[in-house]
């Protein structure tokens, strides 16, 4: 009697019904841990998205079920109600739903300050010009979805690419709706290359720069009176929504949250929404999209292929940044520091703080920060822009 | 009307196709943001024409003057001097010149009268009684 007990508590355990894509999956969630716990790699996203993944990982806990048919009508079972669902399938639904990634840029508009950009308007060309890795990396994965065990669709190919708008919001937006397949890799694929930025845009920021363009100093940047930056928000949303709809939810909150910022009359909700709200979604977003690697959809092919497109995406992103920044170096004849360039690829602030600390190396009295905080700001309205153009291609 | 999509996110794609898609994509997103850098200039020169036209005379009112302590020349009466500065002699008790100087800049912002129009006769420190 003991033995068939202690039989029927095995058979029942998760022990019982572990698969070794789940087993991976769980090593790999320890070592997300440790890069974000030990080495400080984007830790307060790093740490939900790997504790997310163990959690999913763990065999026969249901919390990724869905017998209601929230997210997946295909594994509906009749007569489910959505309380049956397993608790992180029912919080995944503010990913799929697209609340999670707008209240996220709601919190990042209230903590942008757009003084920089505004102070240099022209920061926003770079900023659009630091999205060409998507565009490239967007061609690469359609060729490479010639290929019979990778098979990307024009879908997971703007999936893909929109790695390179350095979004980590976005990037989950984009990849919740056109392909929520890949979700879980690209979501870890864009918020690791964000952490390894400081490792990645140096070598391709000396290739493609002469000393003498790195070593210029910029002119000091006018004062933003507080009317230029209370229109802002407004005009920009009006403008792009109009242009792009399909760019309104990001843009829309990006700018309201700003707004909250700017206006002088909102510092609470302003408070609330860089804090406490930001938060709050930041724990609930992560851990979902963590769990979306579950073992058996996440150790395929196609997930070396996403990182291999995320690299790609990044670094020509960057390239693109800076090459329009040697453009205007010449053309205004030497005014402009092409680094700053760089930090046209959005990750804010970390990309502009490449910028700042390279420049530095080459000229020890420049201070390039707050120049490259425009292109850097500019290139999270960039990337909203080209997800919105994505979604109205292969949005459904 | 609205599409649902342009292309059909589920047929194969050939790389012209995609060239095509991509060429499309960042030629949209630089000429949307060309077309806010423009926007952003023309409201930033609309602003400032705007708000330096009535930028002169709240710098006047938040000019903090130099004590005087002697008497200066006199001039005629209800005749705003120039220079920001006020009229009359100030005695001081117990205050130094610049807490006088800020009592001064804050009597002038709160009423809203400019300092150049404003006499000020003494600042005197009111001691608190013991009890």
């Amino acid at each position: 009697m003991i033995i068939d007990v202690l039989k029927g508590i095995l058979v029942s355990s998760g022990f019982a019904s572990l698969s070794w894509q789940n087993a991976v999956m769980i090593l790999v969630s320890f070592v997300f841990l440790y890069l974000a716990i030990a080495k400080k790699f984007e830790p307060l996203l790093l740490v939900p998205i790997a504790f997310g993944m163990l959690l999913a990982n763990m065999p026969e806990t249901g919390l990724m079920a869905d017998p209601a048919g929230l997210i997946y009508p295909e594994q509906a079972v009749e007569g489910a109600h959505w309380y049956n669902d397993g608790v992180l399938m029912l919080i995944y639904a503010g990913v799929k739903s697209s609340i999670f990634p707008c209240l996220i840029f709601m919190g990042i508009g209230a903590m942008t300050d757009f003084g920089p950009l505004l102070a240099n308007p022209i920061s926003l060309l770079l900023g659009a010009a630091a999205q060409l890795g998507i565009y490239v990396a967007f061609v690469i994965a359609i060729a490479l979805g010639k290929i019979p065990w990778i098979g990307f669709t024009p879908s997971d190919a703007a999936s893909i690419a929109i790695i390179g708008g350095a979004d980590g919001p976005t990037a989950i937006l984009v990849a919740s709706k056109l392909a929520p397949d890949l979700l879980g890799p690209i979501a870890l694929a864009a918020y690791s290359y964000m952490a390894l930025i400081p490792l990645i845009q140096p070598p391709i920021m000396k290739a493609l720069t002469t000393e003498k363009e790195r070593k210029v100093e910029m002119k000091q940047l006018r004062e933003v009176t507080k009317t230029e930056k209370i229109i802002f928000p407004i005009a920009v949303f009006v403008i792009v929504s109009l242009l792009l709809p399909d760019a309104a939810p990001l843009i829309g909150f990006l700018m309201l949250g700003n707004l909250f910022k700017e206006c002088g009359v909102t510092d609470r909700l302003s408070d609330t929404a860089q804090n406490s709200l930001c938060n709050i979604v930041t724990i609930m977003l992560g851990t979902t999209v963590g769990a979306t690697a579950a073992g058996d959809k996440f150790l395929q092919p196609t997930t070396l292929a996403i990182v291999a497109l995320g690299l790609v995406a990044f670094a020509f992103s960057t390239a693109g940044g800076l090459l329009l920044g040697k453009l205007l170096y010449l053309v205004t004849g030497g005014k402009v520091n092409p680094l700053i360039g760089s930090a046209g690829v959005s990750a804010v602030p970390m990309a502009a703080r490449v910028s700042q600390t390279e420049g530095r190396k080459y000229n020890s009295s420049n201070f390039l920060l707050m120049h490259a905080m425009g292109p850097n700001v500019a290139g999270v309205i960039g990337s909203a822009i080209a997800a919105g153009f994505l979604l109205l291609m292969f949005g459904d | 009307m609205r599409l649902l999509y342009i292309i059909d996110p589920t047929a194969p794609m050939s790389v012209p196709q995609a060239l095509l898609v991509a060429v499309t994509g960042i030629a949209v997103v630089l000429l949307e943001l060309a077309l806010l850098t423009l926007v952003i200039q023309l409201l930033s020169k609309a602003v400032r024409l705007f708000t330096g036209r009535k930028k002169n005379q709240p710098e006047e009112e938040f000019f903090i003057p130099p004590v005087q302590s002697a008497a200066p020349a006199a001039k005629p009466a209800g005749v705003p001097l120039p220079d920001g500065r006020s009229e009359g002699s100030l005695e001081l008790e117990n205050v130094d010149e610049p807490t006088a100087a800020v009592i001064m800049a804050i009597v002038s912002n709160e009423s809203g009268i400019p300092l150049n129009r404003l006499s000020f006769k003494s600042i005197r420190l009111m001691q608190e009684k013991q009890k």
